[in-house]
């Protein structure tokens, strides 16, 4: 496909020359250089949150835990309550991270599934119908280039002035999407909606338009045509689109800090507030967060990652 | 693409509509209909999402209205807040300060990720381990990454360990306080963006140089060319559009720089590390000048959107070219 096209490094490799015989040491030092610099800020999280509260800071620092513990998750998953001997410092901060990781999973996954499918089949429409015109799929990206501060601040009125307002007009009753699963739920779904239809587009593209002519000839629904010939064909495309945007969403911060406060907190806003609650911050149970919230995330994109590729090429990359 | 405006109505017309949903059904069925679905779908979620807000907030901006006195009381005051948002020295100079931060992270992250690219394409072992680890930090929360870097560089981190051997032999204590000068708390923002992100650019060029048709190389190859001429001459025009994309979509994406704002340094020393986002976010959310807010978020779109019209534009422009070269 794309990144393991393994033909042309060799014809390079073959290139006459006797200076050349040095040179694959000096690659190999130069690309091991950066992947050491691109684990070490993982590995320095790593062992911090295996460490416990004398060993966070000390000078010279550890390199590995002197003596490795498991507080900082038992802590941060609240598996000992007591909290005896903790270093607490002055918050008074929950220290269980479960109400924000069933609000980032709620979250991300509902958000995802219905910018998916919106969004496939918007796609599925712009490929087989030319609906929105030529440069539709480009004004889409318009959404996406707006700096998310931009729509933070007219989204904070609009979901605390105006839609309580609105509401109580016209039913009654206020409702209220600040602070909400629902209120962010739907602002990641339409931040990720470009995404979803750019990518299943590429996918859709590839779709031969003959099976649903078929399809429909023999008398097929068009919505029984979509859902049983199409969508198998591009199931793979979805689920990678979707875990995608489902990373995108995942580590999605500004935003979810600034609509959400007391009640709702996404995992990188607990990440957060661990570190502005006084001046003692608790380095290791924030390091135990971030492995949690890191992990799912790497292991999700290792698995895309061929695919990743095709994603972010628009369009440089054909199979 | 509309090569599937072939309707059948046979089928259409022999499905006899008998129940009200059948009836509607049949209507949503016409291509007609059918087609717009979707879009209207998704034009509606923009709407009530991104436009109405936006209208809203272009309301708000017109007030003179704080947070601590009920919205009834606010009143039109006309320009006023485009003026204090104007004539307001923190908001120019965050501005400036994001292109400073965005302009020195998107050239190294360029630089950085082109030469990684270049290397691993033309290194056969362990090529896939290489292309696994490079692209770590990119699935990294943002947030996470801040965290980590705010680790590294504390006066006791790793940092300051490794450089200890060389700051000893001048005399000075190596714990240096690195986030807590401003000049170094800039660069500690930038360095950690640049960890981030190049993964991004080495990604995109990754798939540029793959994309590279052999062919033309060989023939260049045996017609004497040098791999200096070969570089220059074929392979680089060739990457213009990866080129192209990752400047795009890096600088985009850099001047929306917050989250290792608000990790490192939250905006300090003093104001040397605020971005326009953050000194946005401080102005609404720590002082509550919502309608002051509102004016400057109508003006930063105003701002950017040429940038932003920019970028789109050569997106456009590098797919049509593209298309154009592979209708045959």
């Amino acid at each position: 496909m794309s990144v393991s096209a393994d033909q042309a490094p060799q014809a390079v490799g073959r290139t006459p020359g006797r200076r050349r015989d040095r040179m694959p040491i000096l690659r190999h030092a130069v690309l091991i250089g950066w992947a050491l610099i691109v684990l070490f800020p993982i590995f320095w999280m790593l062992q911090t949150s295996f460490k416990d509260a004398g060993e966070w800071v000390t000078w010279p620092p550890h390199w590995l835990p002197h003596d490795p513990t498991l507080k900082n998750y038992a802590q941060i998953f609240a598996l000992d309550v007591s909290g005896r001997g903790v270093a607490r410092e002055a918050t008074e901060q929950p220290f269980n991270i479960w109400g924000s990781l069933a609000d980032s999973v709620i979250i991300c996954t509902i958000s995802s599934l219905i910018a998916l499918f919106m969004g496939t089949f918007l796609a599925y429409a712009i490929s087989r119908f030319g609906v929105g015109g030529k440069h539709f799929r480009h004004a889409v990206l318009l959404v996406r280039m707006i700096p998310p501060i931009v729509v933070a601040i007219p989204l904070l009125m609009y979901y605390a002035i105006m839609i309580p307002f609105a509401t109580e007009a016209v039913l009654g009753t206020r409702v209220i999407l600040f602070d909400t699963r629902t209120g962010v739920s739907m602002l990641y779904m339409a931040l990720t909606l470009p995404f979803v239809i750019w990518m299943m587009l590429s996918f859709i593209n590839e779709v031969p338009y003959s099976l649903e002519h078929a399809a429909r000839i023999m008398g097929a629904g068009r919505m029984y045509t979509l859902w049983k010939i199409v969508l198998p064909l591009v199931a793979s495309g979805m689920v990678v689109t979707f875990l995608f945007i489902f990373i995108l969403n995942w580590a999605e911060f500004l935003l979810s800090l600034t609509l959400t406060h007391p009640k709702v907190s996404t995992l990188p806003v607990l990440l957060n507030k661990f570190q502005s609650a006084s001046e003692g911050r608790l380095y290791g149970p924030q390091a135990a967060i971030g492995t949690v919230i890191t992990i799912p995330v790497v292991v999700l994109g290792i698995v895309i990652q061929k695919h990743l590729v095709k994603g972010f090429s628009f369009g440089m990359v054909r199979r | 693409m509309s090569q599937a405006t072939t309707s059948i109505p046979a089928v259409e017309r022999a499905a006899r509509p008998d129940g009200v949903f059948a009836r509607l059904a049949a209507w949503l069925a016409q291509e007609r209909v059918f087609r717009w679905i979707p879009f209207i779908l998704v034009e509606v979620t923009f709407l009530l999402v991104i436009v109405i807000p936006f209208i809203l907030t272009i309301y708000i901006s017109l007030l003179r209205w704080r947070a601590n006195r009920p919205f009834e009381q606010a009143y039109l005051s006309g320009f006023h807040n485009y003026e204090s948002v104007l004539s307001d020295a923190g908001f120019w100079a965050s501005l400036g300060r994001t292109f400073y931060f965005a302009g020195f992270a998107v050239v190294f992250e360029l630089l950085i990720g082109f030469m990684l690219a270049m290397l691993v394409h033309q290194v056969t072992r362990g090529r896939r381990i290489y292309i696994t680890i490079f692209l770590i930090p990119m699935m990294v929360v943002p947030v996470v990454a801040g965290y980590n870097f705010s680790m590294i560089y504390l006066d006791s981190g790793p940092l300051n360990q490794l450089l200890a051997p060389f700051v000893e032999m001048f005399g000075i204590d190596p714990r240096i306080r690195w986030l807590s000068n401003p000049l170094a708390a800039q660069w500690a923002i930038i360095i950690a963006d640049v960890w981030q992100w190049t993964s991004l650019t080495f990604l995109i060029f990754l798939s540029g140089f793959s994309a590279l048709p052999p062919q033309l190389i060989n023939a260049a190859r045996v017609m004497g060319a040098s791999r200096r001429q070969i570089f220059f001459w074929v392979e680089l025009p060739l990457l213009r559009p990866a080129i192209i994309i990752a400047v795009v979509i890096r600088t985009m994406e850099a001047l929306k720089l917050f989250d290792p704002v608000v990790l490192l340094t939250f905006g300090g020393p003093g104001t040397s590390t605020q971005t326009i986002a953050f000194y946005l976010w401080e102005q609404v959310w720590q002082f509550n000048k919502y309608s002051f807010g509102a004016a400057a978020s109508v003006l930063l779109l105003f701002i950017f959107s040429f940038l932003i019209f920019t970028g789109i534009w050569l997106l456009t422009r590098q797919q049509k070219q593209f298309e154009r070269e592979h209708i045959r």
